[in-house]
């Protein structure tokens, strides 16, 4: 007899529809799947008898056929286990076809018959368009994001079977549990002093303009970045859904359902490319710079990471977005990051200023491990330094990061009104239209493109960033040479010589 | 003709080969050549007539083989494609200073002039890692020493020195000197070569090494030597506690001649070796005219300007003072904050106590006016 179950498997971070098909049929007792399975697909086998069997249902000893249709998408992780054993019961008669019509079926099986979550939850069960779809309980209340109403949360392969024999009810769902207290943001006014490096972060959380922090060990620049975060406005609810969607799909912990605030990823600087960017054998997973989508992208010790893994970053930087091919077909991931880095001007430290020990050839040889498109890409470019504990005293108490979270609402919503997401996102006919210079700031750009100090795309992002400067400022139309003059100052060059160079 | 003896073009090809001659010390070397002729000493060694005490038992036969096997054609025509020449004290060209010097140097490889032996000489040193105030004080003083007919001596290093000798090619005054680790085709540090080709083309490049060798550690001391044997008078400008320019300093007083250092903040770590001159009682050079006075070319309170032509007209002194007059007051006060010495940029703007657009517009015009500088990590007066 034949069963058709639904379910779905995960491309990339997209769920696809899967249809379980289950014959069961006389002969030599077998069991196979046919259609792409991978291997902990195949596995099902072995997990979905024990927990038949375990379940005290009856393992049919006849020969069993699975196929995975379309047949031309690979199916990967073990989260049609459920669905095999639903069809294989069904085929088999312990029950009713009728049972299963509109059903779908989502869970990785136990072999003591638990059913357990499986990572994507969420776009898988987006996938399924069934009027109930049975999920680990553990996994509902990522589900219900997707489909509320509809979900069926379930422990064990016991309470499914007899929910669709009629002999019980579905199990209640569990309260929704209250959203675990949001973890606290680390606030930028445990920083004090460096006003410059807050500025910048004020700029680059504003305008989404790529950030890199160089300086000493002990400056503070993991500090500053790990502040960044707590600037950025809420998602939206696309945005959260996104990515929710991105980390339920890379297997990432959900404590709290949706996820509202943007994500913070800090990638060791030993991370492979794969890692990074997505992978995977046959199947890309998203990386890191996916799971920093809509949020930051944390890149300590820039300097230490291969350069084939930087420069492997310039796609997303550009596109928002990244392609991973593979064996069994490509993908592609969102990645729409503000990326921070921090990297020592010197492999000793100290920034080839006279406190250097290190040779002036190993200092070029650390700073050209930075491809120049790769540097060209960030926005701003600053210098942080240890402060004087004397000054600091002076200082006064910082800016809380509440106040600056402001002022960085009020420009991304001005970018919004420009029909972006933030102003570095303006490019060639939008910056002509909403960052026109007045004639200061053009003789300024020209001089600096006359010194050499900029690229055409520097200058475009220069542009982008007197835009953002001009908006936190008085949001005014025209952009002056103060604005340029700000903008050119927050962009230093990494030089071979001398550490950092101003231009 | 120099060094006449045998095949003309002569440029000493005998001495730039038992300069060759492995381990040949200067000590050796001095003690076999003496102020013999050159070619005959070559001879002597070829054939085995050296005196065995000259290098002992090992070495003569050493040298006796190597000479045997040496490529003369082959060394005179590297001279000549360089334009350089090997000179000995039996050469009335070889610099009196190094034969009578406490460490005489018995052979010498030159390019470009032969150095004016009246004229008086002062050896500008210091670090490789200098402040750019450095680097401009070196600049100043070159330019204005070399401008008042001094000749600037200096290593042909990174940063105060090459710096120095930029200053005076600038000036276009004095001829310079340039005194090298390193065989003259052997360009060190090869950022340099630049300034190493202008040095010999207005000056003169001198090196006690044979062609060929590569810039070893030992070379430096023994060239802090010969620079301390050329001046009248050594200025360090910026240096730390310990390196080549404090080795520069103890073969000068070995020799007498004067040591003057030029002041610097109590917060630059380059600074730390000239303090510690200063406060050793070594005499401060605040300028040119300092040193002037110390060479006796000019007296006391003479009058910057007075005092000599070029001296006071250094590239950055007019704008120091040009800019006065349309500096707004955030830039003013920057500029005040920046007298107490370099700072970050970050500690200028937090000390400034304005918005940090402002600030760094200021700063920026403040360095479009090159009143401010900055090196990796600091901001400071230009």
């Amino acid at each position: 007899m034949l069963a058709t179950v639904r379910s779905a498997t995960l491309v990339g971070v997209w769920g696809h529809p899967v249809s379980v098909e289950v014959h069961v049929a006389d002969g030599l007792p077998g069991f196979t799947i046919v259609g792409l399975p991978d291997a902990s697909c195949r596995e099902a086998r072995d997990r979905v008898r024990a927990a038949i069997v375990s379940s005290k249902l009856t393992w049919p000893p006849k020969r069993i056929t699975v196929n995975l249709a379309p047949s031309d998408v690979p199916k990967s992780g073990a989260g049609l286990d459920l669905a095999v054993a639903v069809g294989v019961l069904v085929a088999d008669g312990q029950l009713e076809a009728a049972s299963i019509a509109d059903l779908g079926v989502l869970g990785q099986l136990g072999l003591d018959g638990s059913v357990r979550p499986v990572p994507g939850a969420l776009p898988l069960v987006d996938a399924m368009e069934n009027s109930s779809i049975v999920v680990a309980a553990r996994d509902s209340a990522v589900a219900e994001l997707a489909a509320p109403e509809r979900v069926r949360p379930v422990n064990c392969l016991k309470e499914v079977f007899e929910a669709l024999a009629g002999t019980e009810p579905w199990p209640v769902p569990p309260v929704a549990r209250s959203a675990p207290p949001a973890e606290s943001e680390p606030d930028l006014s445990d920083i004090a002093g460096q006003p410059l490096a807050r500025w910048a972060l004020e700029v680059a959380a504003a305008g989404g303009h790529h950030l890199l922090l160089v300086g000493p060990p002990g400056a503070g620049k993991t500090m500053l970045a790990r502040r960044l975060v707590g600037v950025l406005p809420d998602l939206s609810h696309a945005e959260s859904l996104e990515v929710t969607r991105v980390h339920s799909a890379g297997g990432l912990a959900l404590p709290g359902g949706l996820i509202t605030r943007p994500p913070f990823r800090a990638p060791h600087h030993s991370s492979s490319m794969a890692a990074l960017v997505g992978g995977g054998t046959a199947r890309a997973r998203p990386g890191e710079v996916s799971a920093a989508t809509g949020g930051v992208l944390f890149l300590d010790e820039l300097g230490e990471f291969a350069p084939s893994v930087l420069d492997a970053l310039r796609q997303p930087l550009e596109e928002g977005m990244i392609r991973v091919a593979r064996s069994q077909g490509m993908v592609e991931h969102p990645a729409r990051f503000l990326l921070v880095a921090a990297m020592n001007p010197c492999p000793c430290g100290a920034g080839g200023t006279v406190g250097c020990r290190c040779a002036p050839g190993a200092l070029a040889r650390y700073q050209r491990r930075l491809s120049g498109p790769f540097v060209d890409r960030l926005d701003l470019v600053v210098r942080v330094d240890r402060p004087d504990p004397a000054d600091l005293l002076d200082a006064g108490p910082s800016t809380p990061s509440a106040e600056v979270a402001e002022r960085v609402a009020a420009v991304r919503a001005r970018a919004r009104e420009r029909g972006a997401v933030s102003n570095g996102e303006l490019s060639g006919p939008d910056l002509e239209r909403h960052a026109p210079l007045d004639r200061a700031a053009t003789e300024v750009l020209r001089a600096a493109l006359a010194e050499g100090r900029l690229s055409a795309r520097g200058l475009r992002r220069v542009r982008t960033v007197a835009r953002t400067i001009r908006d936190l400022e008085d949001g005014g139309h025209e952009l002056r040479a103060q604005d340029v003059l700000a903008a050119l100052s927050l962009r230093m060059r990494l030089d071979g010589a001398g550490g950092l160079v101003h231009g | 003709m120099d060094d006449a003896t045998g095949a003309s073009p002569e440029r000493g090809v005998h001495a730039a080969a038992l300069a060759s001659l492995p381990r040949a010390t200067p000590r050796r070397l001095e003690r076999l050549l003496g102020r013999q002729d050159p070619a005959r000493v070559w001879k002597k060694v070829q054939t085995g007539q050296m005196a065995k005490w000259v290098a002992g038992e090992d070495l003569h036969d050493i040298w006796r083989d190597h000479a045997r096997g040496a490529d003369l054609d082959a060394i005179a025509a590297r001279l000549e494609s360089l334009d350089a020449w090997a000179t000995t004290p039996a050469s009335r060209r070889h610099p009196l200073a190094f034969i009578h010097d406490l460490d005489p140097a018995p052979i010498l490889f030159r390019r470009g002039r032969v150095p004016d032996p009246t004229a008086p000489a002062v050896a500008i040193v210091g670090t490789r890692r200098c402040t750019p105030t450095g680097r401009s004080v070196a600049m100043e003083l070159g330019a204005g020493l070399s401008g008042a007919g001094v000749t600037v001596v200096s290593g042909l290093a990174l940063g105060i020195d090459g710096a120095a000798h930029r200053g005076a090619l600038a000036a276009d005054g004095a001829p310079v000197v340039g005194v090298v680790g390193s065989g003259l085709d052997v360009v060190y540090p090869r950022g340099n070569r630049d300034l190493w080709e202008a040095v010999s083309a207005a000056g003169t490049l001198l090196s006690e090494a044979p062609l060929g060798a590569e810039p070893e550690g030992w070379r430096f001391p023994a060239r802090n030597r010969l620079l301390a044997a050329l001046a009248d008078v050594v200025v360090v400008v910026e240096s730390k506690r310990a390196g080549g320019s404090m080795h520069t300093v103890e073969e000068a007083i070995r020799r007498a001649v004067t040591v003057m250092a030029v002041p610097g903040s109590v917060r630059n770590p380059a600074a730390e070796g000239t303090n510690l001159l200063l406060s050793e009682g070594c005499p401060p050079a605040c300028s040119t005219d300092d040193v002037l006075v110390a060479l006796g070319l000019a007296t006391a309170g003479t009058s910057a300007v007075a005092g000599s032509s070029g001296a006071a007209d250094g590239p950055a002194e007019p704008a120091r003072h040009a800019g006065g007059a349309s500096l707004d007051p955030l830039q003013q006060r920057l500029l005040e904050l920046l007298d107490d010495g370099p700072v970050s940029l970050d500690m200028l703007v937090l000390r400034a106590a304005a918005p940090v657009p402002e600030a760094l517009v200021a700063a920026e015009g403040l360095e479009r006016l090159g009143l401010l500088a900055r090196d990796g990590a600091r901001v400071m007066r230009a």
